[in-house]
């Protein structure tokens, strides 16, 4: 498995998903080699629940990110190339355009099949292509899909984005969904202590947004319709955890609003802190325009909070309307404050969809599960 | 990664890529404006920002500074580019 991320070196779902998948893999009884970027701290090599990880050093650098990741690409593929003089691979994983250069390289090389899982696209994540490095990107997505013998991608939305986009045959693409482990998610918590720390009393309700602050993510939307989810419900703070280049205009918007006070940003946070804070919260809003998958909405179901989500991409497909959680208009502060409202006005309500959900995610989103149908892919490519 | 990037976190995508990552391999102001092209008087007042923020750790043992980046400025890097 090739992957740019891997914990700790850890920011959007890329990494969570290649340590899930591989765990799960490894708990089946294959061998798992994950073969990824350094970062301070973590070891050169170290064995994983089973899964050997190594994290390769950069050696080289350039301060344009496209000439960068290529170069990480040349020192990916000499350890795969130095592992592979005692490792008899049978398939390699590449997980998105960055690490897809030595992964085409090691089928050539070692004369195996490459399954590639496109997470997101360029156009999609930018909204656009308006950068020469962003056609660039989008070319070598459209070139790794064209090299993989078999393409996963973790919902419809997405299975359509890039038939479209690339002209992929239809039957080039499983459908495999994003997973979590949902045993993180019960742990005995001391929901009263941990909303103190945020600044939420007993009588208050704790509105959460968990994202990175950019503009795929939609927060702006969620702070415009603060005003409107505040009248409704004057006890609602609402707490922003994420990092991101977009975070001092979204600051600068909270002051704007006319309740900066009820608006906190956390920064990033540790997972164990982050689930903690969801499993405390009354309600999780996922604001995104862009969202392949959406697997923030699951860890809230895990959560056992009451998500409400944009009726968009892979958002839709998780989440069943007024079943698992509420689906709201992407772009529509209205239409967010009405979900927010839906889910704090009705308790009982409430209660009903997050049961819901629970049961939904132990029966469809395991890892379990998930590796099992990336098996099936696998044997197809062999 | 949009045009709107702030400058700063332009300079700290910088630094990740060019490699300053841990302490061995940290860069002075001097190094990073022959790698960058940008005014020294902008990389100091950059530099101090990121610092400020938590994502480069400057490094005051040696007459000039040396700068890389913290686990959380590899974070912030890695969020600008997903």
């Amino acid at each position: 498995m090739l992957t740019w991320e891997f914990p700790p070196r850890i920011v959007g779902g890329i990494a969570r998903h290649c340590e899930g998948l591989a765990k799960a893999l490894a708990h089946l009884g294959h061998e798992v080699h994950v073969f990824t970027l350094d970062f301070p701290g973590a070891p050169d090599y170290e064995e994983m629940n089973g899964v050997k990880v190594y994290r390769t050093v950069t050696e080289l650098g350039h301060p344009n990110f496209l000439t960068w990741a290529l170069l990480f690409n040349h020192f990916l593929e000499k350890r795969l190339g130095s592992v592979s003089q005692q490792v008899k691979f049978d398939v390699v994983h590449v997980h998105d355009w960055l690490s897809a250069p030595a992964g085409v390289s090691f089928k050539y090389g070692v004369k195996k099949p490459l399954v590639l899982t496109v997470h997101s696209t360029e156009i999609g994540r930018a909204q656009g292509l308006h950068t020469p490095d962003s056609r660039a990107i989008d070319g070598m997505e459209w070139w790794a899909t064209y090299e993989a013998n078999k393409v996963i991608v973790t919902s419809g939305s997405m299975k359509g984005e890039i038939c479209g986009h690339f002209n992929l045959p239809d039957d080039k693409i499983r459908i495999i969904p994003n997973a979590i482990d949902s045993t993180n998610y019960h742990a005995s918590i001391d929901r009263e202590s941990i909303r103190r720390r945020y600044g939420i009393g007993s009588n208050e309700k704790l509105v959460l947004c968990v994202g990175r602050l950019v503009p795929q993510k939609g927060i702006e939307h969620l702070i415009h319709a603060v005003p409107n989810i505040v009248w409704r419900h004057p006890e609602a703070k609402i707490v922003i955890v994420g990092e991101g280049w977009l975070k001092g205009h979204l600051e600068y918007l909270a002051r704007s609003s006319g309740h900066g006070w009820k608006i906190r940003f956390t920064g990033f946070l540790p997972d164990s802190e982050m689930i903690a804070l969801m499993t405390s919260a009354d309600v999780l809003v996922v604001p995104s325009i862009y969202e392949p998958f959406g697997i923030v909405a699951l860890e809230g179901m895990a959560a056992g909070v009451p998500v409400v989500a944009s009726y968009i991409g892979g958002l839709a497909e998780v989440v069943e309307h007024d079943r698992t959680g509420i689906l709201v208009y992407s772009k529509n502060p209205e239409s967010i404050a009405w979900g927010v409202d839906r889910v704090l006005s009705d308790p009982g309500h409430s209660h009903w969809l997050t049961e819901n959900a629970r049961k939904m995610i132990q029966k469809t989103y395991s890892w379990e599960g998930i590796a099992k149908k990336t098996l099936e892919v696998y044997k197809e490519v062999k | 990664m949009s045009q709107e990037v702030p400058e700063e976190f332009r300079l700290l995508c910088m630094l990740h890529n060019i490699g300053a990552i841990k302490l061995e391999r940290s860069l002075s102001v001097q190094e990073i404006c022959e790698w960058t092209a940008m005014e020294t008087s902008s990389i100091e007042l950059h530099l101090q920002k990121l610092v400020e923020l938590g994502y480069v750790q400057p490094i005051e043992a040696e007459a000039t500074g040396r700068y890389h980046l913290t686990p959380d400025g590899i974070r912030k890097v890695l969020s600008l580019y997903s």
